[in-house]
């Protein structure tokens, strides 16, 4: 039935839309996939719901293809996902071999797409029908648990991620009290008597400090390898079929696990490629495997990390977290609920899923030359358009100055936080959660009258409490002995 | 002398009657051509509070020749679209939407700081009566009202109501229940009616009280039972259910939605508007958008929607105490 919606003309002009905002975002290497979502998300304001979602998650899945396009030819990651497709990528552009390294990568990440989503299909049917299972209490749990996991996979430093994660949930609180309507920390100001609005502050924290530090270096881009023949040689589609295979279920399970990003899965697959390879010392001289492998899995793991979100309300990633914010700003709440209350919004969506992998593999491979071109306008240029674009969106969300100030507040806050290696993953998905799950907690002791064993009289909720602390004590007992295996190199493959 | 007391006598008169042409003159100029009517609506676009404000200003265009824009102005609970209000020019091109109980509870709770008094508007006249609804699972033992109240007050604080948030017309309709009831319930406050519709059908709560716009699908689909309405009459969208009046319980709760002008707008502009109102009220299309949100239009001129905004606030004033102490 969600075809019927995805194929109306204006959600497919959304998905269009999306798919080639998506695709400029990843072609640009300054600007990140939460950035982009986040720095387009007051356009979509005026949009129904369901094309305002269909044009956002167009966006998020399309800036992993156009990411590709710089990594091949430029030897540059426009994301960090596709930093690994550089080694092998860029090698083959060299060979003269940049339309077939091209074309493999789109193919990839339209079938590493489309796994994904079936894989989606498969899964939300089941969990919609649990949905009534979910009450406050088991709500609280699931967010325990999300919260627990996105910390436990931190990566680098635990503590670091803790402290963010809390000030998140600190910023969560501004606003009225949702039992006893007293304000707190509005400081007098109306304008947060709901809470901080979550445009301007994602826009300052991804978008804004983004900007920041890309300006600290003066990045010139230049064109170099030409694309070549699009069609791929025989043997170079043979040597792909594995490795696309392959990441289209790493990066698809990979995308269920929160706090997994996409450029983890590009790297493991990559690795996975070269173990599974009987030419193994190939990969670095521009062998199609290491494009294909890391190219799908990187594009399944975007789909697969709707997952989560649609089904359980937890994004995995900070890119889904402004995703999620989208969604709430829409009135929807994703979650078991969505299949049940707004069964045609949600099959739309996922249906627009399968269209927009189709338009970007149509985007991607004839017009790679119109992508490469967009990348000669001069970081100057491009850096105050785009500000200009922000403060826009900022006061246009709400036509409020005071917004556009907390976008700045937050742009500088996020560049500080960079500077001192504090990650801002944490801070976002606490952020978002951090309402839903005070609320859950606070409406199971209004339930209980201020009983906290009503959290393990029930069985789902009991359950999901023990995983959570299963999963911290088990990753906090894996970071402080400090053995150096935890900290694996994908913080490093950003950059 | 008696000359020049003579003439003056018809200047001030001549005056006097410029005076009253300019005020009439400037009643029937109103609304002057090409200017707007801008109509702030203190909720985001897309809800049931701006939907309905839209089709009114649809309405109201037709009636006045004069085009009537929504300004949506969001943010905590209407109190930032009402302050906007309050210092916009009295002049009759700036109205606002306001929602009982709502707008008196930002007046009434100094916690919330308002920078509006009552006095600081002048009603126009109200469009819809959302009335409040008590209800249960399908398959909740409880058949009535009497059923339910008698169960809280044998297991004070056990039986779980829901609202659709803190300090809605719900919750104030729970407390006033309470108080005349004198049953003691464990009350939840949800996130608007979707949260606590789906925890009441997964029956993690057992009742749930609500404004009739939001039930109606669930009471189509036989998935829930309505106890009472709370209002004098039956809902003409839910026939044969009954009142809370007529089950012996004077109860009357839900949402309120009328228009203000800022005070001081005069008095022939506010009968213009008002008036205006009533015809956009009275037409097909506006009638038939109304009834296709599930909005029950309720007209009453300035007189009549100041004197409900005076009796539901001596009601609210008294439970505000309690809506916070929880």
């Amino acid at each position: 039935m969600g075809f019927s919606v995805a194929l109306s003309p204006g959600n497919l002009l959304y998905a269009f839309l999306g798919s080639a905002f998506g695709t400029l975002i990843g072609v640009l290497p300054g600007i990140g996939p939460a950035a982009g979502t986040a720095l387009l998300i007051p356009l979509t304001a005026r949009l129904p719901p369901t094309g305002a979602i269909i044009m956002l998650t167009a966006i998020f899945y399309g800036t992993q293809y156009g990411g590709t396009i710089t990594s091949i030819l430029l030897n540059v990651p426009g994301e960090a996902a596709s930093a690994i497709t550089c080694i092998d990528g860029h090698k083959m552009a060299l060979k003269g071999r940049a339309g077939a390294a091209l074309s493999i990568a789109a193919i990839g990440s339209f079938i590493g797409g489309l796994f994904a989503t079936i894989a989606l299909v498969f899964l939300a049917g089941p969990l919609t029908k649990v949905a009534l299972e979910f009450g406050p209490v088991e709500f609280f749990a699931l967010m325990v648990l999300g919260i627990s996991l996105l910390m436990g996979l931190a990566g680098k430093s635990m503590v670091k991620a803790l402290m963010m994660g809390i000030l998140g949930l600190i910023l969560a609180m501004v606003g009225m009290d949702p039992v006893r309507g007293a304000p707190r920390f509005t400081f007098g100001r109306m304008e947060l008597m709901d809470g901080l609005n979550f445009v301007p502050v994602i826009m300052g924290l991804f978008g804004l400090a983004d900007i920041l530090e890309n300006a600290e270096e003066s990045l010139s881009s230049t064109v170099s390898a030409k694309v070549g023949s699009l069609m791929p040689s025989k043997q170079e589609i043979k040597d792909s079929v594995g490795p696309i295979a392959r990441g289209s279920v790493l990066g698809t399970v990979l995308g269920l696990i929160p706090g997994m990003t996409g450029s983890m899965a590009s790297f493991l697959s990559y690795s996975t490629e070269k173990k599974a390879s009987k030419h193994p010392e190939k990969f670095g001289q521009g062998a199609i495997e290491g494009v294909a492998g890391p190219e799908t899995a990187n594009n399944a793991h975007a789909n697969g990390a709707l997952i989560p979100l649609f089904t359980l309300g937890i994004p995995a990633s900070p890119t889904v977290a402004v995703l999620m914010g989208a969604f709430l700003m829409n009135g929807l709440i994703p979650g078991p609920f969505l299949f049940r209350e707004q069964p045609e919004l949600v099959w739309g969506v996922i249906a627009s899923f399968f269209v927009g992998n189709v338009i970007l593999l149509v985007l991607n491979l004839p017009l790679v030359g119109v992508w490469v071109k967009m990348l000669k306008i001069p970081y100057s240029i491009l850096f105050a358009v785009i500000l200009a674009f922000m403060v826009i969106g900022a006061y246009g969300a709400e036509s409020s100055i005071f917004d556009v100030f907390i976008m700045l507040l937050f742009g500088i806050l996020g560049y500080a936080l960079k500077k001192f290696d504090f990650p801002l993953a944490p801070m976002i998905l606490t952020l978002i959660l951090g309402p839903t799950m005070e609320r859950s907690l606070r409406r199971s002791m209004e339930m209980s009258q201020g009983d906290f064993s009503i959290l393990f009289a029930s069985p789902l909720a009991a359950t999901l409490l023990v995983i959570s602390l299963v999963v911290l004590v088990s990753s906090a007992l894996k970071v402080f002995p400090g053995t150096g295996k935890g900290k694996s190199d994908s913080g490093s493959v950003g950059k | 002398m008696i000359l020049s007391s003579l003439r003056m006598r018809v200047t001030v008169l001549a005056a006097a009657c410029m005076l009253l042409a300019a005020v009439s003159a400037g009643a029937q100029a109103f609304p002057a051509k090409n200017k707007a009517i801008t109509l702030i609506v203190g909720f985001s676009a897309g809800g049931s509070s701006d939907a309905g404000a839209r089709i009114l200003a649809s309405g109201m265009e037709k009636v006045l020749g004069a085009k009537v824009e929504v300004l949506n102005k969001p943010g905590a609970s209407g109190q930032i679209g009402y302050t906007m209000l309050s210092q916009a020019k009295p002049n009759g091109y700036t109205i606002g939407l306001a929602s009982l109980p709502g707008i008196m509870v930002s007046i009434m709770d100094a916690d919330r700081k308002a920078a509006y008094k009552k006095d600081s508007f002048q009603p126009i006249g109200l469009q819809v009566l959302d009335a409040g609804v008590l209800a249960v699972k399908a398959d909740s033992p409880y058949q009535s009202i009497k059923d339910l109240i008698e169960d809280a007050k044998a297991r004070p604080r056990k039986i779980t109501v829901s609202t659709t948030g803190l300090q809605t017309g719900d919750h104030f309709s729970i407390l006033q229940l309470q108080k005349l009831t004198g049953a003691e319930f464990a009350i939840v406050h949800f996130d608007g009616a979707g949260t606590a519709m789906t925890s009441l059908l997964g029956k993690k709560i057992d009742a749930y009280v609500g404004n009739v716009g939001d039930v109606l699908s669930q009471l189509k689909s036989g998935d829930i039972r309505i106890l009472g309405v709370m209002d004098t009459q039956e809902s003409p969208f839910m026939p044969g259910v009954k009142t809370f009046e007529s089950q012996g319980i004077s109860l009357l709760g839900g949402s309120w939605r009328g228009y203000l002008a800022p005070a001081g707008t005069p008095k022939a502009i506010v009968d213009k508007l008002s008036a205006a109102m009533k015809t956009a009220l009275e037409t097909e299309e506006v009638k038939s958008s109304m009834a296709k949100l599930g909005l029950q239009i309720r007209y009453m001129n300035a007189e009549e929607y100041t004197k409900i905004w005076d009796e539901y606030g001596t009601v609210v004033k008294e439970l505000i105490p309690l809506s916070k102490n929880k």
